[in-house]
């Protein structure tokens, strides 16, 4: 069946909160109910029809062609079904998802998987700061689920992660992993100063040494960490597209940290590939 | 009715209701699998005094684990949930965990579930690690060998215990050598165990005793040194029967079994010593799984 497609007619001025349009929020309406579905936009609220040509049926289904980084909270609360967003996507992306699955096939600004409770969000290209991180006052940042970014990643990846995985197949920024309280990061590229900075528990993978590591971490000396292989062997049912992780092996060196806040988190740096 | 002139008696074979859960046991290599596997199904032939009934299952490749490592598929079946609950995190803990490098997950995905690394993580005293990873939670315990990884719960599911049939031969030795093959033959079936010694039960036994304080106790009929004894259930040319069990998640792979394993053992003949097939019947007193022999054949 075809997917629900809305297709924007031409790039927006302003942002555009487009969380209405998650498959939760459509199932059951018809398209002229879809078309006068109200946005907001700059002072204004606007309908749906006045931005987006929209056709299809398949309403657990929803496609966003010629997207843009003006559309932001997309997939906002989406607790089922799949969004695929045809160009970027702007911040906030899958805001408090609590399921179902979101592909980008640009980029997408910053605060992705914002508060995510669970589901998977996939981009393609880059993502800005603060994936998976919470906003200031939070508690938390993500609390479960999985994000895969094939580009880099921007700065504070993960910032106070509560579960969850991060993948970040690019280079990733500054403080990758800081304050996170539990999770999952792995960085197969380059990731910049300070990775892991303030955490209390939670993994940081890293495909390769780090520029600097604070000296709140201690060495733990190179290991077979038989965690490594679980974690990998998982990734690799869950999703196709990270065989990549075949080639990395369980042995890393691990440091234990961050020793000013209780210690229990730990950075692996993967020392070996092939080896499995 | 005969299967290669072998008689088979017109009776059943008698089973229960149990519950089951599967566990998968990984280690760095087969061997090493097969201590851990070794160790948990040490003592849990019978329920009526190990606590549980437990057997290797099967072989998996590393592609059928969670973690990609050579691993054992292991059932464990017990008379409740509660004495599940009860068995599986002290047999993981003291055989599995202890043995070097292993890893265990759970084999069965059902609703209802008992705890494995839920309870055993507390061994890590603070230090362990809890993982989320494709909606399992695992937990990572320190240990001195390294780490030991263990899924945090295991399905369970109804079950049947108690599947049986008799061999009855001319010595133990030809009783042995059909059983031997019969077991073999079962163990290429899915979702049974033979949880006794090799498979084969040496003292099978029936319902109660003279003696007040056994639930259980030897099968007179059926022992071939009584047989001018007592109302014995064995011809003049018998002289060994053995027993195996089977117990499965369902009366339709119990069936299955007990085919292929009566067949095996009927496939070398009076010609080789192997006269007759019965079953343990204990008259409808110890279970309501009724599995007729003749039955199996239709």
């Amino acid at each position: 069946m075809n997917a629900l497609t809305f297709t924007l007619i031409s790039r927006p001025k302003f942002t555009l909160d487009v969380s209405p349009l998650i498959p939760d929020n459509l199932e059951g309406k018809n398209i002229t109910h879809i078309k006068n579905i109200k946005l907001r936009y700059g002072k204004e609220i606007v309908k749906l029809e006045k931005l987006f040509l929209i056709k299809g049926k398949n309403f657990n289904h929803v496609c966003i062609e010629k997207s843009c980084d003006k559309l932001i909270y997309i997939g906002k609360r989406m607790a089922k079904g799949l969004i695929d967003i045809k160009g970027d996507a702007g911040d906030f992306l899958g805001q408090e998802m609590k399921n179902g699955k979101i592909n980008v096939s640009g980029d997408a600004g910053s605060w992705v998987g914002n508060r995510m409770i669970d589901g998977q969000i996939n981009i393609n290209g880059n993502a800005g700061d603060y994936v998976g991180a919470g906003l200031p006052g939070d508690p938390y940042g993500m609390k479960n689920g999985l994000i895969n970014i094939k580009g880099n990643a921007g700065d504070r990846v993960g910032d106070r992660m509560r579960r969850g995985i991060i993948v970040i197949q690019g280079k990733s920024g500054d403080y990758c992993g800081n304050r996170i309280h539990a999770g999952t990061i792995i960085a197969l590229d380059r990731v910049g100063k300070h990775p892991g900075d303030g955490m209390r528990r939670g993994t940081i993978v890293l495909a390769k040494k780090p520029k600097h590591i604070s000296a709140t971490f201690k060495s733990c000396g190179n290991l077979k960490m038989e965690f490594l292989r679980l974690l990998f062997t998982q990734l690799i049912k869950m999703d196709p597209d990270f065989k990549i992780f075949k080639k990395y092996g369980p042995i890393a060196h691990r440091f234990s940290g961050d020793l000013a806040r209780n210690g229990k988190g730990e950075i692996l740096i993967l020392q070996l590939i092939n080896r499995r | 009715m005969k299967l290669n002139n072998v008689y088979i008696d017109d009776t059943f074979a008698e089973a229960f209701s149990m519950k089951a859960t599967r566990i998968i046991i990984t280690a760095m290599n087969l061997k090493w699998a097969y201590r851990a596997a070794n160790a948990i199904r040490g003592f849990a032939s019978s329920v009526i005094a190990c606590g549980c009934e437990a057997d290797i299952e099967r072989e998996l490749k590393p592609s059928e684990t969670p973690d990609g490592r050579p691993g054992i598929s292991v059932m464990i079946f017990a008379m409740s949930t509660k004495d599940l609950e009860k068995q599986v995190p002290m047999r993981v803990g003291q055989s599995v965990m202890t043995t070097v490098t292993t890893a265990c997950f759970s084999g069965l995905q059902t609703e209802e579930k008992i705890s494995l690394g839920k309870s055993l993580r507390f061994f890590g005293d603070g230090y362990q690690i809890a993982k989320v990873i494709n909606g399992k939670r695992f937990w990572r315990i320190p240990v001195m060998h390294g780490e030991f990884i263990c899924e945090e719960s295991t399905g369970i599911t109804k079950a049947i215990g108690g599947g049986n049939f008799l061999v009855l031969g001319k010595t133990a030795r030809h009783a042995l050598t059909a059983c031997e093959k019969a077991v073999d033959e079962i163990q290429k079936v899915s979702g049974v165990i033979t949880a006794f010694p090799g498979g084969v039960v040496g003292s099978g036994s029936k319902i109660g005793s003279k003696y007040d304080f056994l639930t259980a106790s030897t099968n007179e009929a059926y022992c071939p040194t009584l047989k001018g004894q007592v109302k014995t259930a064995l011809t003049a040319e018998i002289g060994s029967v053995l027993e195996i069990v089977i117990d499965g998640i369902d009366e339709k792979s119990i069936s299955k079994a007990m085919r292929i394993g009566i067949e095996a053992a009927c496939s070398f003949g009076p010609s080789k010593g192997i006269y007759r097939i019965s079953a343990g019947n204990y008259g409808g007193n110890l279970g309501k799984h009724l599995f007729h022999l003749r039955k199996l054949f239709k």
